[in-house]
């Protein structure tokens, strides 16, 4: 058996189960071809050797890094690639945290919603969620509830009235008053559980930050969810047009959610692929841009408290970097196209 | 496949050990300049001769031999250039990272080191291929969504990535 050819075929494997639409009959096609020889088993188990270094890796270290420009980089690509010149600063991208887990945790869980895209889902009983960027839930229906496991990202959920057969006697459900569901509707966190006693809400993870651990947040748009915290603590209910950060041992306050104009009833604006700020920190604009790209964004921290407002479409975020210097005195310098920095704008 | 001793053979011993009394310090000065450093032009050199040794079979044919060292230079040059690049591109974006969402320590030094490891693989790759590369063994994006993203076709992708997987799989043992 020729090495070059066991590597090539493996090789094309690996290319058709990397490729995002890889389903069980490539993988069970693999798998056979895996068993065919002692050699093919070798060459998958060093793929698999492979793919633990780079899970190991945090994207936003590891992106930059190996994709740095390198001597082979010719002048005329550095120009394509870099818009400005600049000095350097610090804005780490919220999702941040998902790197602890492997980056194919996409395939292991039931919907999940790369960096940058956004999906789409519709429950068995009708139920409707919008997945944001990086984001990955596991769906569980069983005979006592309707569960949504949130385990990286941020996701959008309108919640249908249980339609499921009544377990006991076969027949359609007594749905009862409006809204009120049979089997309880509930998003799970790593921070605690939430039951949807209403309609359309958005829950987040966060990354811990210093002395502040991981949180979830809450955001209701209609009528209501109660939290419970995983500590123990009591819950509390939080109404329509209140957020809410919670740990495992705790329940923030509940602060007003300014209507963000960008959406559609009220939902935020990026479920309509759009990124609205109304007088938001430069730093923190640039945090929340850089979700929906691979990579690193740094703001210096001389623009860090510049104010920026408009509504940015998400679709294209190196069209929005490059729009900053249209309404700020800040340039913006790709080192690589996934190595960005926002600085002070050279004086002229 | 191992390296032949040059011991054996003492027509070869002897080989070496003329091209080192005729080149070395030619090959010390010329590593210094690109280097600006002369302990580690030194070690570079040295490093070059090993190189001369674990490839007997090119002495006997050699006619140039300041050609023959210095095409093995670059080679040494070009990885201590990528090395230095490494440490500079990881230390800065390392700086990116506010301190609370850093590494630990710990993680830190196996971090880097499978950073190393994994650039040592990538470095063969041309730059747009290790882009679509990393993107996805390490971003976890989908090929179309790396297509959009990069700009090219995703048959492009696809080629870029056998390309990624081949030469790493080859280069592993």
């Amino acid at each position: 058996m020729n090495d070059a050819t066991v590597i090539r075929e493996a090789a094309q494997w690996l290319v058709r189960l990397h490729s995002g639409e890889a389903g069980a009959s490539d993988w069970a096609a693999c798998a056979r071809w895996r068993a065919a020889h002692p050699a093919h088993e070798q060459a998958w188990q060093k793929a698999e050797r492979l793919s633990a270094q780079f899970g190991a890796v945090p994207p936003a270290l590891g992106i930059p890094v190996l994709t740095r420009p390198t001597r082979a980089t010719t002048q005329g690509n550095r120009r394509a690639v870099l818009r400005t010149l600049a000095a350097l600063g610090v804005v780490a991208p919220a999702a941040w945290l998902g790197w602890q887990h492997a980056p194919w945790q996409g395939w292991t869980a039931d919907y999940a919603a790369a960096t940058g895209e956004r999906r789409d889902v519709t429950l068995a009983d009708g139920s409707r969620l919008t997945l944001n960027t990086d984001t990955a839930v596991d769906v569980v229906f069983s005979g006592t509830q309707r569960l949504v496991r949130l385990r990286r990202g941020e996701v959008y959920v309108r919640t249908a009235p249980d339609t499921a057969p009544d377990i006991a006697t076969g027949t359609a459900p007594d749905t009862g008053s409006a809204g009120t569901p049979r089997r309880p509707f509930v998003v799970e966190t790593p921070q605690g559980r939430l039951h949807a006693l209403g309609t359309r809400f958005t829950v987040r993870l966060l990354a811990g930050h210093g002395d502040d651990p991981p949180a979830t947040e809450l955001v209701v748009l209609e009528h209501r969810v109660q939290v419970a915290p995983s500590g123990g603590s009591a819950p509390a209910i939080v109404q329509a047009g209140q957020g809410v950060r919670f740990t495992a041992a705790q329940i923030g306050p509940m602060r007003p959610q300014a209507q963000d104009p960008s959406g559609v009833d009220g939902a935020p604006g990026w479920t309509q692929g759009v990124l609205y700020a109304d007088s938001l920190r430069l730093d923190a604009f640039l945090a929340e841009l850089s979700r929906y790209r691979p990579g690193v964004i740094r703001c210096a921290p001389e623009v860090a408290g510049l104010r920026i407002s408009g509504a940015f479409q998400l679709a294209d975020t190196d069209y929005v970097l490059a729009m900053l210097r249209e309404t700020l005195p800040v340039q913006v310098v790709l080192r690589t196209r996934w190595w960005v920095t926002v600085a002070p704008a050279d004086r002229m | 496949m191992p390296a032949r001793s040059c011991a054996a053979s003492p027509a070869c011993t002897l080989a070496v050990q003329t091209l080192y009394q005729d080149h070395h310090r030619w090959l010390v000065a010329l590593l210094r300049r690109r280097l600006n450093c002369p302990h580690g032009a030194a070690d570079m050199a040295q490093d070059a001769f090993v190189r001369v040794l674990l490839r007997p079979e090119a002495l006997p044919e050699l006619r140039e031999p300041r050609a023959y060292l210095t095409t093995i230079a670059r080679g040494l040059l070009h990885d201590h250039w990528r090395r230095r690049s490494l440490e500079q591109a990881w230390l800065d974006t390392l700086a990116a990272l506010p301190e609370d969402l850093a590494p630990s320590p710990e993680d830190t030094l196996a971090i880097r080191q499978t950073l190393q490891q994994l650039d040592d693989l990538l470095s063969r790759l041309a730059p747009k291929a290790r882009e679509v590369f990393v993107l996805s063994q390490l971003q976890g994006l989908g090929y179309a969504q790396i297509a959009q993203q990069v700009g090219i076709s995703e048959r492009t992708v696809k080629r870029y990535m056998a390309q990624g997987f081949e030469l790493c799989l080859s280069l592993m043992d």
